[in-house]
């Protein structure tokens, strides 16, 4: 060897030498409002899932004794038209929600994952039909098929969740799909290829470990979506049977009782959604920047 | 690619989606339990009356034969006849449409009058208290769930402040909407408030992009004052994706306008489509949907067209 | 250099129109403070041409831009950088953009991304008129087209009013050197301005800077990797090595009698092209060394069966009108024990060719033998098995390695997929083995391929290419991403690899000096088609075709009295060829 290795950089950069994750991890909680996100998320799940052993309320009987009650000592956020607990309900309901929202979510970028990985790394004509599929999909309005699924049929929650994660699965497959078509063409992919490595092996050790982050990405902004879908859902006649409830249910019913004054019937659940969509969103965009991928703005 | 076969290939890829949609609403139709017949007769409906219906309309021949006359209806303008309002599909629809696409379009221009520059001012003064606000607040009107919205806007000034009425205006034509433009004011706000959120935040992230790239950097050495590099070039540059993003967020407009029209009682498809749901009126509901799939579509396909007037690289197959 | 210059007009600062003193610029990144440039005194007097040579990270592109005032948000100057008695560090926006484009211009590496993608390129040089001259619109316009016909554009009325995505790569860069000398700056910055092109376009672009800068007097910074551009361009020499300049001199003196250590190092190791009507003088190297391996081989290669061979292939991209004819009919084989080199501009069709040899590229037409098979005849299996025998180096040393994986599960991946009945243990050593013997320390393999430098990746896909014991060896440009240093030390490796272990090897280069070096024979590819093919020491030093003979005229030799020869036979050829084509 000549003495020119001594010119080849030093072996390990001390930059460089903090490892991917560690990196990612520290530009995530530089990022204030995604902090704060995570914060709110939290916050959300020791209340309803922690919040009724602290605060325990009556949520299944009719209570006519308390109805429509305001805020008091008794009730912090007073009562429902059925002289439910509506801090208790808010618990109550947000279980809902957020189970949902989460389950629909995560099966949504699940199938749009396979979908848009399939259809990138065959490529040719069945890439394109697949995505003719994925564009008919986005062109029928989400809303709109809950509504029509709502005139044909009640599902319960498992079924709830089955169609919110069959109606959102077309956005994540997209970004997968891109995705992949951009690593199935990477130097290592090729070298393995060239080599005589096959598919099984391309799709399993190299273009889907390295399209975690997009998927992960994909997966939070997925969640805060189907929470906000869950949230139309009662509005549109398809939610979750009395007595139980969620927090688009509660805000739907609640909605009439606002004229009459009733604040703390929408106040509550209203904010609830929205704090909760807002930090998944948050959430969202601090790990884009922290893995340095591209998704939705 | 010359314009001309671009356009073909555009305009058959629409008709393949389009195509595609239809596949969809007639499995739709067919997956009602009991069939359509059990929807429109109600669940007391016995099995023979069932039967007989479903030989009335055709529905107890084979799927694909089915499909295809069902193609041929649509062809033909026929999307059947209301099961309540005793009325053509097709004549509902034309009636309403319009009176749609004007709710959507007012929405959408003046959501986009607002979030371009929004958008703008942020990317420029990045990591700021604006930027950081304008962040915030864009989320928060993203997580609002529009009914809520909606809802909040008519106690505020509507009835807190009795600045506009809480109803939309009535009438059968667009000419008739447009004689009352104060009621117009809170629908468009509530369909317009998402659509700047979300196009704040792309054209934030377009335009920072842009104003790393490197021709920013030619213009400056070139002596090109930081404002004029914004409007002349990092402005055209940073629209370019924002159109393409607009043709895949024409749904959500759709989807908002349902809401909208039906918290306000806003006379368009969405409403026609909402009580149309509440009472089972299957021809009308699947019409809805099939025309508004294909609004859709056309609008991807007019945004395409409008990408490639703003960018001549996409016009040369190289973007 | 020889041309004669116009008096210079007397300037501030003891009659320099660039003065840097002690300039010092210190990064801040999330990972702390990088300092890149440390005490750099230079100057640039009017009319002359200082070139700032170094390798990647030395610093050199940070001093031009400091120069300019165009440093990143997270960059800080300290020290100064005087242009025509303005001190550019600490100057305000307002300042600067008066002295851009009007005192100082600059000219950037990237032809491709320089240029504003969706105005006519007329009315970008106009803007930069109209920035500093009261004229009017349709004025700066009829400017901008004599600036385009001045920059060699031809058909400027026309091209004025292009996109820049309808111009090629050196037509963008003359419309970017228009924009440069649209006002007549006193100074103009050249940071890597022919990197990106091709050896042809560089000289074209180098004969059209000379000429500018000599017609108006212009001082130019010329901020460059390569020797020979310096050869061909400088008046005088600044080295720079980690972030401070270590040499100062004439051109002569630095390039032919170096001081400094890390100089006479550098120059040791760029590849120098051996040229028969070299015009005499200086260290021209001797016919290298790597060849006389290739040489060694001929008697027992010849007899053998082709490891590779392409015969009559052509690729057609996509079809109907706008179908890229991408190979036309090339031939040509590669024997065990012997390199091949395969040269060409970009699109001549050298890397489709290589990625046919791969089997990555089915031909349109025409039959491709790996080891004695037809490829199109032979099944999926054993295809795969064929593809054992094949190792492969690519050009970008980020993108060759799943980064993701560690630097030994890299190597050992052919091993899983060819000899899945290894225990993790001997997977483990032979890895180890292999590693030794591209010279790395056993230690890399627990290593993540992003802590390593560019050439130790390099090595590290090198090892991984070996570690099956390969019969062929496919390396496409497996070092134009690298520093003429770690380029010496990874060919090195290579070359002492093939004669100890025998493999054939296809190597893929647009460096001709390179390819001269490493390779027994070549083929020179154009347009698709193999122009012509031979032993190397014929071919590029007795070339029978006029095109070989152009691409290697362009390229520049890292001997100013060399190549000064050089340049005046080329134009004094083109000149002649010109005056026949008109007569």
């Amino acid at each position: 060897m000549s003495s020119l290795t001594s010119l080849d950089t030093p072996a390990v950069q001390p930059e460089l030498a903090a490892s991917n994750t560690r990196l990612a991890v520290r530009r995530f909680l530089r990022n204030r409002l995604a902090v704060v996100g995570l914060g709110v998320v939290v916050f959300f799940v020791l209340f309803c899932f922690v919040g009724p052993l602290l605060y325990s309320t009556d949520q299944t009987h009719t209570l006519l004794q308390q109805v429509n009650e305001s805020p008091s000592g008794a009730h912090w956020l007073g009562t429902d038209a059925v002289g439910h607990d509506e801090l208790g309900r808010l618990m109550y309901g947000g279980k809902v929600s957020l189970i949902v929202g989460l389950s629909a979510g995560v099966l949504a970028t699940v199938i749009g994952t396979l979908w848009g990985a399939a259809a990138g790394y065959a490529g040719g004509w069945i890439d394109a039909v697949m995505m003719r599929v994925v564009d008919a999909g986005i062109a029928i309005p989400a809303l709109f098929i809950l509504l029509v699924v709502s005139a044909i049929t009640t599902p319960d929650l498992s079924g709830l969740v089955l169609i919110l994660g069959l109606i959102s699965w077309l956005v994540p497959s997209r970004l997968v799909r891109a995705e992949t078509l951009t690593l199935k063409n990477r130097d290592f992919v090729l070298t393995l290829r060239a080599t005589g490595g096959g598919h099984a092996r391309a799709i399993t050790r190299h273009i889907l470990p390295n399209s975690v982050s997009t998927v992960i990405v994909a997966a939070t902004f997925q969640i805060a979506d189907a929470i906000l879908l869950v949230a139309y859902v009662s509005y549109l006649g398809l939610g979750v049977q009395p007595p139980s409830t969620d927090w688009g249910g509660m805000l739907s019913s609640g909605m009439t009782a606002a004229y009459s004054g009733y604040w703390w019937l929408i106040v509550p659940p209203g904010l609830a959604i929205i704090l909760v969509v807002w930090a998944f969103n948050a959430i969202g965009d601090g790990l884009r920047d922290a893995f340095d991928v591209r998704g939705r703005a | 690619m010359s314009t001309y076969s671009f356009l073909i290939r555009r305009v058959l890829q629409a008709l393949a989606v389009v195509l595609l949609v239809t596949v969809v609403v007639f499995c739709l139709l067919h997956a009602l339990p009991g069939g359509p017949a059990r929807g429109i007769l109600g669940p007391q409906a016995t099995a023979s009356q069932i039967t007989a219906f479903n030989h009335e309309q055709g529905l107890d021949r084979p799927l694909p034969v089915q499909y295809v006359y069902y193609l041929n209806q649509l062809v033909h303008g026929d999307f059947g006849m209301s099961y309540t309002l005793n009325e053509p599909v097709s004549q509902l629809i034309t009636e309403r449409l319009p009176k749609t696409l004007l709710l959507t379009v007012l929405s959408a221009v003046i959501g986009l009058l607002f979030a371009v520059p929004l958008g703008v001012w942020q990317a420029v003064r990045r990591n700021k208290p604006v930027d950081y606000v304008i962040t915030t607040l864009s989320f928060i009107a993203y997580s609002t769930p529009v009914y809520f919205l909606g809802l909040i806007l008519v106690l505020v000034f509507s009835q807190v402040l009795p600045w506009f009425p809480a109803q939309a205006p009535q009438g059968n034509s667009v000419g008739d909407i447009l004689a009352q433009p104060q009621g117009l004011v809170l629908p468009v706000v509530a369909g317009a408030a998402t659509m700047v959120a979300v196009f704040s935040r792309y054209m934030r992230s377009a335009t920072l992009e842009n104003l790393g790239e490197d021709y920013v950097r030619t213009a400056r050495a070139g002596g090109t004052r930081p404002r004029a590099i914004l409007t002349r070039h990092v402005f055209r540059n940073s629209l370019t994706p924002v159109v393409a993003m607009l043709g895949y967020y024409i749904p959500v407009l759709f989807g908002g306008a349902l809401v909208v029209e039906q918290l306000f009682n806003y006379p368009g498809m969405g409403l026609l489509f909402w009580t149309a749901a509440q009472s089972s009126d299957y021809p009308v509901l699947l019409g809805c949907v099939l025309v508004i799939s294909i609004a859709t579509v056309t609008g991807s396909l007019l945004a395409d067209v409008l990408q490639r007037v703003i960018d001549p690289r996409v016009k040369a197959g190289r973007s | 250099m020889s041309a004669v210059r116009p008096p210079a007009a007397p300037a501030p600062d003891g009659g320099h129109i660039l003065d840097l003193d002690d300039l010092g610029v210190v990064f801040t990144t999330e990972t702390g403070t990088v300092r890149a440039v440390r005490g750099v005194s230079l100057h640039v007097a009017p009319g002359e041409t200082l070139a700032l040579v170094g390798e990647s990270g030395s610093g050199k592109s940070t001093v031009a831009l400091a120069a300019m005032g165009l440093l990143a948000g997270n960059a800080r100057a300290t020290g100064r950088a005087v242009v025509d008695g303005t001190d550019i560090v600490g100057a305000d926006e307002e300042q600067l953009s008066g002295l851009r484009g009007k005192t100082v211009s600059m000219v950037f590496q990237e032809p491709a991304t320089a240029l504003d993608p969706l105005t006519r390129v007329g009315r970008q040089i106009a803007e930069v008129i109209r920035n500093h001259r009261r004229v009017s619109a349709a004025d700066a316009a009829a400017r901008a087209v004599e600036l385009l016909r001045r920059v060699g554009i031809p058909e400027p009325e026309q091209r004025a009013r292009a996109y820049p995505f309808q111009l090629s790569g050196g037509q963008r860069q003359r419309v970017v050197i228009a924009m440069a000398i649209a006002n007549e700056p006193a100074l103009l910055i050249a940071d890597e301005p022919t990197t990106a092109l091709d050896v042809t376009v560089q000289a074209e672009i180098l004969d059209l800077l000379r000429r500018l800068a000599a017609e108006t007097g212009t001082g130019v910074l010329l901020v460059t990797h390569n020797m020979g551009v310096v050869a061909d361009f400088a008046d005088r020499v600044a080295v720079m090595y980690q972030g401070a300049v270590v040499e100062t001199g004439s051109v002569e003196d630095v390039l032919l009698r170096p001081s400094h250590d890390y100089t006479k190092r550098l120059l040791s190791a760029v590849p120098r092209l051996s040229v028969s009507e070299a015009a005499g003088g200086g260290d021209t190297a001797e016919p290298a060394g790597a060849g006389s391996v290739g040489a060694g081989s001929v008697g027992a290669g010849s007899a053998e069966e082709p490891a590779v061979e392409l015969t009559d292939v052509s690729v057609v991209f996509g079809r109907g009108k706008q179908a890229v004819h991408a190979l036309r009919g090339v031939s040509f084989a590669v024997r065990p024990g012997e390199t091949l080199g395969l040269v060409g501009e970009s699109g001549s069709g050298k890397s489709t060719a290589s990625r046919v040899a791969l089997g990555l590229v089915a031909p349109t037409a025409g039959s491709v033998t790996l080891f004695g098979a037809d490829l199109a005849r032979t099944r999926a299996r054993a295809r795969r098995a064929l593809r054992a025998g094949v190792g492969v180096v690519l050009q970008d040393p980020v993108a060759s390695l799943d980064p993701r994986m560690t630097v030994g599960e890299c190597v050992a991946e052919p091993l899983r997929v060819h000899r899945r009945t290894l225990s993790g243990r001997e997977r483990e050593s032979l890895v180890g083995d292999v590693l030794d013997r591209v010279r790395l320390p056993r230690e890399v393999a627990r290593r993540a391929p992003r802590e390593l430098s560019g050439g130790q990746r390099q090595r590290v896909s090198l090892a991984r290419a070996l570690v099956l014991g390969p019969r062929l060896l496919v390396a496409d440009e497996p070092t134009s991403a690298l520093d003429v240093s770690v380029q010496e030390a990874v060919l090195e490796v290579i070359g002492e690899l093939q004669e100890e272990l025998g493999f054939a090897c296809l190597f893929v280069s647009h460096d001709l000096a390179v390819v001269q070096q490493f390779a027994r024979r070549v083929v020179v590819m154009r347009a698709g088609r193999a122009e012509e093919q031979g032993l190397t020491s014929a071919t590029l030093l007795h070339p029978e075709t006029d095109y070989t003979r152009r691409l290697l005229a362009a390229v520049p030799v890292p001997d100013p009295i060399v190549q000064r020869g050089r340049r005046a036979e080329r134009l004094a050829t083109l000149a002649a060829g010109r005056t026949e084509e008109q007569g």
